[in-house]
């Protein structure tokens, strides 16, 4: 198990390149993997995003960026069986783990050549999701291990819907929460010579405001990455995923 | 998938007009609001022809010989046909406009291809195939649902789609062979045919039997032998389902149309049946000739005037009769 630290203070010093968080070719971003601890970077109180979820603040170029692989969820039923290619050598995701001391922020970009913003008859939005067991790392990092074990799941959907707060406690259980405490913002950038990307924020109160939110009051928080590829025709669990959890130090010091 | 009871219906297509009075009956009812205007739960389509939406038997679904689910597509927005309305106001109302116009360009739809048919004068032919859910035994729409979102009732077979468990991945539309299950955009759910259950519930027959001009629809239990289905499907085996290859066991049957005879280039009738019977069992298997035939001996018997149950069931001399629904 590798610790991954490293904070604000610490990051302030050193010269970042400023087009860090911009850039998708990273090769020297740290890889995470699963059973990896990094430390979520603090938000010293006194300093605010531009607006809440502001994917494009000039915060994230100041903090540590990570990258997890994603590669095709293994197929749980027929309907995924039928589209789901394996051969698919998938992407990494890039994400940024911040936290004030009252809202935790996560922030993800990854290289997507179309976007998808459409939710039509034949026409799929692309979307992305960040998944957090409600007990340790010993629930299934795929939608959890039922009921007795679920896991909370933010869900930000491409098509300019609300991020939505949900649980699963199994495959084919995902239900939306009646706490509306998570919210999100995207940007999806179209640049000359370099991937298209899209880069989302969602974040949420540190605070639990509801049945089956995850706590972050604790001292490590297991968590998982998924996104889905609207062009692909993805939805559901034909999706691409990280393997396994990391785990989220919380630690304020 | 086995329920207690199990409604079906039997439609003769020998008695369709093709008048659309069930489609729009459907559409008054359920279908013409809240994102579901393009739909047609029911529709009428002009056979041999693309039906709805347009080249919808090409488009894959149901089951194969082992059972396992094919893969569907969904169709596209402009395989069902993109609505349009009239400026009705502008043009004869207010006469602000001199021209009465559709508010799109209309390209396709629904019944684009009506009563074009197959074959040359005189000898082309078409008949009418009303269409809507068939609340199969076996539906691939819920075999093809992640989420358990799509139930089959115990107490009457319908098939629904729990809308507050439906999360729109739209597995249920491409995986329905007949292309019965609906995108909703407005509420990025899946909708469909609900056999009109809160009609049924009140003993009512749905919208479309009811309003049928041509009295061409029977509803009732499978298991009612002394109800119409069982008359028609089980005893008299005259109603057959649709494209039974599909593997979904449908419960929605008709009983196969007639064909006028063939003329030869000295206009008389060659005995030759100008609908093809290889056509008609495309499309209701190898039931077809024996239906005809045992169709035929008894019309002629009530030609003869001798009594005949089979005929007096299909002329539906009264509703109670056509539709049992206890």
């Amino acid at each position: 198990m590798r610790q991954l630290t490293s904070t604000l203070g610490v990051l302030a010093t050193l010269a970042l390149p400023a087009t860090a968080a911009d850039t998708i070719v990273e090769a020297n971003t740290a890889l995470l993997q699963a059973g990896d601890v990094v430390q979520v970077a603090k938000i010293p109180d006194g300093i605010y995003l531009r607006n809440v979820n502001d994917p494009d603040d000039i915060i994230w170029e100041r903090l540590p960026e990570y990258r997890v692989e994603l590669l095709p969820a293994p197929a749980v039923h027929p309907s995924v069986e039928l589209r789901v290619n394996y051969d698919d050598p998938g992407y990494y995701a890039y994400l940024h783990l911040a936290r004030t001391s009252d809202r935790l922020y996560v922030r993800m970009r990854w290289r997507d050549d179309t976007k998808d913003t459409a939710t039509t008859k034949d026409r799929f939005r692309d979307a992305a999701a960040v998944q957090f067991s409600l007990g340790d790392d010993a629930t299934s990092y795929l939608m959890g291990s039922g009921p007795d074990e679920p896991v909370n799941i933010w869900y930000w959907p491409g098509d300019g819907g609300a991020v939505q707060n949900l649980a699963a406690g199994g495959y084919g259980s995902t239900t939306i929460l009646d706490s509306r405490s998570v919210t999100g913002d995207a940007r999806y950038t179209e640049k000359e010579g370099d991937p298209n990307e899209w880069a989302v924020v969602m974040s949420r109160p540190i605070g639990v405001a509801g049945d089956y939110e995850a706590s972050f009051r604790r001292a490590e928080v297991p968590m998982a990455f998924a996104v889905w590829q609207g062009s692909d025709g993805q939805r559901d669990g034909l999706k691409h995923v990280s393997d396994g959890w990391i785990l989220l130090d919380m630690a304020q010091d | 998938m086995a329920v207690k009871r199990q409604l079906s219906m039997v439609m003769d297509l020998n008695k369709c007009i093709g008048c659309h009075t069930c489609t729009s009956a459907c559409k008054l009812q359920w279908t013409n609001r809240n994102g579901r205007e393009y739909m047609y739960w029911n529709n009428v389509e002009t056979m041999p022809g693309t039906g709805y939406p347009k080249n919808y038997a090409d488009m894959g679904g149901g089951f194969d010989e082992d059972g396992a689910l094919k893969t569907g597509t969904e169709p596209s927005a402009e395989d069902y046909g993109i609505p349009w309305e009239y400026n009705y106001e502008e043009a004869l109302m207010t006469g602000t406009d001199p021209w009465l116009r559709p508010n799109v360009k209309p390209t396709w739809g629904a019944n684009w291809d009506e009563d074009e048919g197959e074959g040359d004068y005189p000898n082309s032919y078409y008949f009418y195939l009303p269409r809507l859910c068939n609340h199969c035994e076996n539906p691939a729409c819920l075999a093809a649902c992640s989420r358990n979102a799509i139930y089959k009732r115990q107490e009457d077979g319908i098939v629904l789609i729990d809308q507050e468990r439906c999360r729109g991945y739209r597995y249920c539309v491409g995986a329905c062979p007949y292309k019965k299950v609906y995108f909703n955009e407005e509420i990025s759910k899946s909708e469909k045919c609900i056999f009109c259950y809160p009609r049924i519930e009140k003993g009512l027959p749905t919208a479309c039997a009811k309003q049928c001009v041509g009295r061409i629809r029977w509803i009732g239990y499978r298991d009612d032998e002394e109800g119409p289905i069982y008359k028609l499907v089980d005893q008299w085996k005259v109603a057959l389902p649709l494209h039974a290859e599909w593997g979904t066991k449908p419960n929605v049957f008709y009983v196969p149309p007639f064909s006028p005879p063939k003329y030869d280039e000295s206009g008389e009738t060659t005995g030759e049946s100008r609908v093809p019977l290889e056509y008609l069992e495309s499309l209701f298997g190898d039931g077809v000739a024996t239906a005809l035939q045992t169709l035929a001996v008894e019309r002629q018997k009530k030609a003869d005037g001798v009594d005949s149950e089979l005929m007096d069931t299909l002329i539906g001399y009264r509703h109670a009769e056509m539709f049992k629904l206890s």
